[in-house]
């Protein structure tokens, strides 16, 4: 692979600027590269990346999902309370999976069925959901969680906890599907052009449902992750993930005007976001601008790749103009050997 | 003169004083101490910064762009007021040099917008987190990073968001004269028409020589000022300065602009009515609240009367489409018959 084909893929770009931002920081800190503090940032990121899988869904549509972190809120305070009202492990992850599932359907129907523009449809739900969680519990919090749902935080394998590989499989799986399965594909070419998939015969609104649905249930599988390894559930569970799930996908190269990105993307972006929040600590910076690092680093990348896209285009263009000035002096000189041999 | 008045009965703009009679009305039914008219008036101070915000927002959206970093700018100039205050400053001082912060919030994001090709979303999600880390940061640094923030401002401050002349609180006003400036700048002025040129369609814009740029740079700084505004109210309100201040502002706010009848597509939307929809969303929340409602159900009331209202109008339309269609076929039918008979 070519090198200006390398930095054109975002991912790339923030895959590098990723390692050497941590190999910088452990140079300056060497206590950053330790086993312990890499896995804990590994699985401080978890929940991001599998919600940024699902946001990720929705963008390639061209669409933008700003309810996934009150599903997230809603499916966390129900595996709670049918945690607590004594019913099994496995039945009550799946009743989670199903309030996700079931939440994101409803945005599916509004989008898809009703027209509803993304923003707006989702912008509905996230009041209507995060009211909803904060009825089911009567606004406090789910502070006694049965221990056998901790208990998975608590396993590893290889030294690394099971939501880790969970994770890893998820977007080794998703990402694989998605280049693999032809329905899959249909993501991409509603992104890239909706009323020419509609004719090329792609079920658009289905598409858009399941990218929904879809969205709807990582955003429950993080709320599980969640659970599992935070032990209770604060009304805040998800507030403000949507958001940074956005920036996660975005960051990783996921184009929002769709068509653009892969699952590999999510990872990259959650990691860098997530990694963004534990690193200040060890340069000794305040937690406090943590915030503010993280939206400079958005912003400083979504214009670098602007640039380089800039650059590219005009490369390319005077590359045309150039071709064009050749194949104007060759045809001028065919005319003048023309004439001359007329003549 | 009667197919004119007929006309402007039927506008969006009607639709909203009709729908908020009615909800005033239902509610002095149900609980006649709601229609006590300084009540109402004095209400209106509880709502008064999602107008601010709201009404310049109407520009943005007509320009098919968005400011979701609204809420951040308001905790952002709260948190300045407080540490200039706190520092020395005259605290009006203070609020003005805070105004000016929220202009140029703005202004970074109308430049990032204006001279890329990076969607309003993305930007204003990487400033958004940029501008609420900034708050927190130097929240953090001051020392005022708490659930308290800089509190016991002075009451000179303070009678900003208390004071009144008559029965018409301050707040009130500067909604009101902020809307009559904002009407004559959006309805009056060759600025306002560009706005609705960009939206509709900014080659064309562009073509017809308006200089895109500077419109987008001064109608995100507009966006900004009344962010500004907001936050300086809200902390005249509560009387201390918070960086996370007016936190979840932003979605009564896009559910005003578009309950108002801009379409998040850009090219439609009035002051008018955003300022009606913003009193009809108030009352609603106050309503319910006056009946006993708690502030999370009306969460999702709001949430839920923001998708019905899209989903209905873009239903309307689309029954309105139908009937032309059947028209015009119907037409073609009829003169093929007479093409036929006259034959």
């Amino acid at each position: 692979m070519n090198f200006r084909r390398l930095v054109r893929n975002q991912e790339t770009v923030v895959a590098l600027i990723f390692i050497a931002l941590v190999l910088i920081i452990g140079v300056i800190n060497p206590h950053f590269l330790k086993m312990a503090s890499l896995t804990s940032m590994l699985n401080n990121s978890l929940i991001l990346i599998v919600v940024s899988v699902g946001e990720m869904f929705v963008i390639l549509t061209r669409g933008i999902d700003v309810s996934v972190g009150a599903i997230m809120g809603l499916s966390a305070v129900i595996l709670g309370v049918t945690l607590n009202a004594g019913m099994s492990l496995p039945l009550a992850i799946l009743l989670a999976l199903a309030t996700g599932t079931a939440a994101g359907m409803v945005n599916g129907v509004g989008i898809a069925v009703f027209d509803v523009p993304p923003i707006i449809m989702t912008l509905g739900t996230l009041g209507i959901y995060r009211g909803l969680m904060l009825i089911i519990t009567g606004g406090s919090w789910i502070e006694t969680i049965p221990h056998n749902i901790k208990a998975i935080a608590e396993l590893k394998i290889l030294g690394i906890g099971a939501f880790a590989w969970m994770t890893l499989a998820v977007v080794l799986l998703t990402t694989w599907l998605l280049y693999r399965l032809r329905q899959a594909r249909y993501f991409y070419a509603v992104g890239d052009n909706e009323e020419g998939a509609y004719w090329a015969g792609i079920p658009v609104k289905m598409t858009l449902f399941v990218a929904y649905t879809l969205a709807g249930v990582f955003s429950a599988l993080g709320a599980i992750i969640f659970v599992s390894r935070i032990g209770f559930i604060p009304m805040q569970t998800g507030s403000g993930i949507e958001l940074k799930a956005i920036a996660a996908t975005v960051l990783g190269g996921v184009n929002l005007m769709g068509g653009v990105g892969t699952p590999i993307s999510a990872l990259i972006g959650g990691l860098f976001l997530a990694t963004v929040d534990s690193v200040l600590v060890f340069l000794k910076v305040p937690a406090f601008w943590n915030n503010a690092v993280a939206g400079a680093i958005l912003l400083i990348v979504v214009t670098i790749d602007f640039r380089i896209r800039q650059m590219m285009e005009d490369q390319q263009r005077a590359i045309r103009a150039q071709s064009r000035i050749d194949n104007a002096t060759l045809s001028q000189s065919q005319m003048t050997v023309e004439e001359a041999q007329s003549s | 003169m009667s197919r004119k008045l007929l006309a402007w009965l039927k506008t969006w703009e009607m639709v909203l004083v009709v729908l908020f009679v009615v909800e005033i009305l239902s509610f002095g039914k149900l609980n006649p101490a709601f229609l006590n008219v300084e009540n109402l008036f004095f209400s209106t101070s509880n709502f008064a910064y999602i107008l601010l915000a709201a009404l310049p927002m109407t520009l943005v959206i007509i320009t098919g762009g968005i400011d979701i970093s609204i809420a951040s700018i308001m905790g952002l100039t709260s948190i300045v007021i407080g540490v200039l205050w706190q520092s020395g400053t005259n605290v009006f001082v203070a609020t003005g040099i805070a105004l000016l912060v929220g202009v140029l919030a703005g202004v970074i994001n109308g430049l990032l917008v204006a001279n890329t090709d990076i969607q309003p979303l993305v930007i204003t999600l990487g400033t958004l987190f940029l501008f609420s880390g900034i708050a927190t940061g130097v929240a953090g640094s001051t020392g005022a990073a708490g659930y308290e923030g800089i509190s016991g401002l002075p009451a000179s401050f303070a009678a900003i968001a208390g004071g009144s002349i008559g029965i018409v609180p301050y707040p009130l006003l500067i909604v009101l004269a902020f809307a009559a400036v904002l009407f004559v700048v959006l309805h009056l002025t060759h600025f306002g028409r560009s706005l609705y040129l960009i939206g509709v369609n900014v080659k064309a814009a562009r073509y017809t020589g308006i200089d895109v740029k500077k419109t987008l740079v001064i109608a995100y700084a507009i966006g900004g000022f009344g962010s500004g505004l907001a936050g300086a109210l809200l902390t005249s309100y509560a009387t201390s300065a918070r960086s996370d201040l007016g936190n979840n502002a932003l979605l009564p706010t896009l559910t005003a602009v578009v309950l108002g009848g801009a379409s998040i597509l850009g090219g439609s939307g009035t002051i008018i009515g955003t300022l009606l929809a913003g009193f009809l969303l108030g009352f609603l929340k106050l309503g319910l609240m006056a009946m006993g409602v708690t502030n999370d159900l009306s969460q999702v009331v709001i949430g839920t009367v923001l998708v019905v209202v899209v989903a209905l109008k873009i239903l309307i339309s689309r029954l309105n489409q139908y009937r032309m269609d059947r028209r015009a076929l119907k037409q073609q039918e009829e003169t093929r018959k007479g093409v036929v008979l006259s034959a």
